[in-house]
């Protein structure tokens, strides 16, 4: 059936395939120079990852697996996968499912090589999936949970094109969702007090971590779909602010830039933690702010009943 | 204090296990190890620190004496006896780790041990 | 079960081209999982052999070899040097020099225990922290630069004084310097001290008791921080013995210990240069004329920022010495290191290299 709001999902769609990388890698310079000046440093220009993935894109590929280079395919198309579903306005527990996929074959990727530095690294991957996991999912839960306390909508759902319906925004149902999705969004832009299993600079016990093995145009594929991913984790902040009226957009946009910077001033402000405290810090988190939230959710959707 | 520097008090090559053993009884710290190739002799030092007062043992052998390592008794020895077997040459036999000759990564052996055109 | 499973052991080889190690040791790790078992340190990527090279020198040009054994340590190898030579030509310099070698003692003592802040926080990935450290150092190396004329390797030294003098606004800038370095520095220790995940880094990693760190010939702020009271510059070299200070200790025996040692110390090579100056007496020479050449042996022992340092020469009565031996920090802390490796996770392996301030340059003379 095609009508305008079909058209319009397919739209979104090819806009974020098309121009995720572009907001994903000026978002990374405006990261790097605000990170400058927080160290009274000038800094690179804001388009210098463009000319940084460019660079790698055009090194020799040199691997010792060659399905490295297959499982790392893999691992982008899963994340522009988890994007467009997101922006398409599907399923929300189905992108989180992705975006699990996809680091698995991350994981996958890393580990075809064998080599101490990847093994620690990936390990401690898993351990930061462990802490993110949880609070992915319980926010695909908590939008399914306001939608169901909301008396605008007749059935509960997951879907983001029903989401971005309401009348409400979600912030007011989830406050403690949010802060927690905030915490974790910190482990998954691999920020400083969390930037364990790799980090954006070499300097860490682990060399690069996960990443270390990957050379030339395999780190750029790896690159690019953290920009995918940046850009889709993005878009669920804004989500928790989007309601059908057209300002509340402006409303997400400032959100977003606001969450972006609290993320720079937190990687700027702390030593990187050993993965035992990141442990305790994210589920303690997610137990108190998620459970917390939850509990009021379902004595709230109980009264409405 | 100021004269640490000169107390050398030479001892032969049998005392120096036994030097060293009661040296770590009295909970002196072994501080510094060396070898010297004067006079077609070796030298060695041993220095034993207690605060601020030091005693430093001397050791005058032959190039093909055998000394017994200190190492098991003192454990920071092995890097100096190692220093002393790489660089001089000095036999020392039974340290703890002993890196044989690697060291340091030199490509000429003993090349403290020639003397230099003066 | 009749026997426990042991989990895999790997070996991680650790250098010498690691990113958090700023100069070449290699470390074999035998791992168990994320934790340390064993450690197997092996320098010797750059040994040079400047101790050779007394034998071709004359023992006045020798001071140059000494100082540039190491960049960061310069001056103070250099002055460890003279005042062997100077011991055994019991020579005794004027008071002005006395007073001068400690000001920049100290000042080597500032910008080595910066640099090495920096290098921890960067060790921890505080990338603000590290540059904040670095931009104060600059300021001690700017100094330095105009009083001596080097940053680093300054060539001020000679056997029986100094070079050259300072004048009095040098000596007016050099302690608007230092205080300028105080107020600065303030904030710095303050996130290192209490900063919640600089402590969670920090507390209680590499534990290194008193009797251990005998046993294993620890020297310096790795001694200290293991509750030892001593601090060779109480043994009245230069001209320590007029100047009012207390040794600082710590007696957690940690990597924080450490940490809190060398902020503590900074602060107090500040009141040093202070007082130094204050009390520096006006003379015109700095340096007395030296008779015939040394014959004998002495060993110096010097309190260098990273540690306890030896500078044994061995001198036979012609201008050419017979032996100089340097004995570094970082060679003596070698043993606790390995000691402290042991058990630790793999996480805290750069924090512990870092923390008994590696300088493997002046390892390898």
């Amino acid at each position: 059936m095609i009508n305008t709001v079909n058209i319009l999902r397919l739209i979104a769609v090819i806009v974020f395939i098309v121009c995720a990388p572009f907001i994903g890698g000026i978002l990374d310079g405006f990261d790097r120079k605000i990170s400058a000046r927080m160290q009274r440093r000038i800094g690179p220009k804001v388009t210098q990852p463009f000319y940084d993935v460019l660079k790698l894109f055009n090194k020799e590929f040199v691997s010792v697996n060659k399905s490295q280079l297959f499982l790392l395919l893999s691992y982008l198309f899963f994340v522009i996968f988890a994007g467009a579903l997101f922006f398409g306005g599907y399923d929300l527990l189905m992108v989180f499912l992705c975006t699990s996929t996809a680091s698995i074959f991350l994981i996958l990727a890393a580990s075809s090589t064998h080599t101490a530095y990847t093994g620690v690294g990936t390990l401690r991957e898993l351990v930061q999936m462990m802490c993110c996991e949880p609070m992915e999912l319980l926010v695909a839960i908590g939008f399914y949970l306001s939608t169901s306390a909301n008396k605008d909508f007749v059935t509960p759902t997951f879907k983001v094109i029903d989401l971005v319906r309401s009348d409400m925004p979600a912030i007011i149902y989830l406050p403690g969702f949010f802060i927690g999705f905030i915490f974790i969004l910190t482990i998954k832009f691999r920020k400083s007090p969390f930037d364990i299993s790799t980090s954006h600079h070499a300097h860490q016990e682990v060399v690069k971590g996960v990443t270390a093995e990957f050379s030339g145009a395999a780190y750029g594929i790896v690159e690019v779909a953290e920009w995918y991913e940046q850009v889709m984790l993005l878009g669920v902040v804004g989500l928790f602010f989007i309601t059908s009226n057209p300002l509340s957009y402006i409303v997400a946009a400032l959100a977003i830039i606001l969450v972006y910077f609290l993320e720079i001033i937190i990687d700027n402000t702390s030593a990187r933690v050993k993965w035992d405290l990141m442990f305790k810090l994210s589920w303690g988190i997610i137990f108190i702010c998620g459970g917390t939230n939850l509990l009021v959710l379902e004595i709230i959707r109980n009264i409405n009943i | 204090m100021e004269n640490y520097g000169r107390n050398i008090v030479e001892i032969p090559l049998e005392k120096l296990v036994i030097v060293a053993s009661e040296e770590r009884d009295k909970g002196h710290r072994l501080a510094q190890a060396c070898a010297s190739y004067v006079n077609d002799k070796y030298e060695l030092l041993y220095s034993f620190v207690d605060g601020y007062e030091m005693v430093t043992y001397k050791l005058i052998i032959d190039t093909d004496t055998e000394v017994p390592s200190i190492s098991r008794i003192c454990f920071p020895a092995f890097t100096y006896e190692n220093e002393m077997k790489e660089l001089f040459g000095v036999k020392i036999k039974g340290i703890v780790t002993d890196y044989n000759d690697k060291f340091y990564r030199i490509q000429t052996k003993t090349p403290f041990l020639k003397k230099g055109d003066k | 079960m009749s026997e426990i499973i042991k989990p895999k052991r790997t070996i991680i080889p650790f250098g010498p081209q690691h990113p958090v190690l700023p100069e070449p040791i290699h470390i074999d790790l035998v791992m168990e999982d994320e934790t340390v078992v064993d450690a197997i340190p092996s320098v010797g990527f750059i040994h040079r052999g400047l101790e050779k090279l007394v034998e071709k020198k004359d023992y006045n040009e020798m001071v140059y070899v000494a100082e540039r054994i190491c960049g960061i340590c310069s001056f103070m190898h250099g002055m460890g040097y003279c005042e062997a030579v100077e011991h055994i030509m019991d020579v005794e310099i004027p008071d002005r020099a006395k007073y001068l070698r400690t000001i920049w003692c100290e000042f080597s003592r500032l910008h080595s225990h910066l640099l090495w802040l920096g290098l921890l926080a960067d060790g921890f990935g505080f990338e603000a922290l590290f540059n904040e450290c670095w931009r104060i150092r600059e300021k001690v190396l700017d100094m330095v630069e105009l009083t001596t004329g080097g940053r680093l390797i300054s060539s001020v030294n000679k056997v029986g004084g100094l070079i050259k003098d300072v004048t009095p606004e040098m000596l007016k800038a050099m302690k608007e310097t230092v205080i300028q370095v105080e107020k600065e520095l303030k904030p710095v220790a303050n996130t290192f001290l209490n900063d919640y995940s600089v402590k969670s880094r920090l507390c209680g990693s590499g534990i290194l008791t008193k009797e251990e760190a005998i046993a294993l010939g620890a020297c310096g702020p790795m001694m200290r921080a293991s509750g030892i009271e001593v601090d060779l510059r109480k043994t009245g070299y230069a001209a320590y013995d007029n100047i009012d200070f207390d040794i600082i200790t710590s007696n957690d025996c940690d990597g924080y210990a450490r940490c809190a040692v060398r902020i503590g110390e900074l602060f107090q090579s500040v009141e040093i240069v202070r007082q130094a100056i204050d009390k520096i007496p006006d003379s015109e020479e700095v340096s007395v004329k030296l008779k015939g050449n040394p014959k004998g042996e002495f060993l110096m022992r010097l309190e260098q920022p990273r540690g306890e340092a030896f500078y044994y020469v061995e001198a036979n009565g012609t201008k050419f010495i017979d032996r100089f031996r340097v004995r570094t920090p970082t060679f003596a802390n070698l043993a606790p290191l390995i000691h402290t490796l042991k058990g630790a996770p793999f996480a805290d392996v750069p924090l512990l290299v870092l923390t008994i301030d590696p300088c493997i340059s002046c390892t390898e003379r």
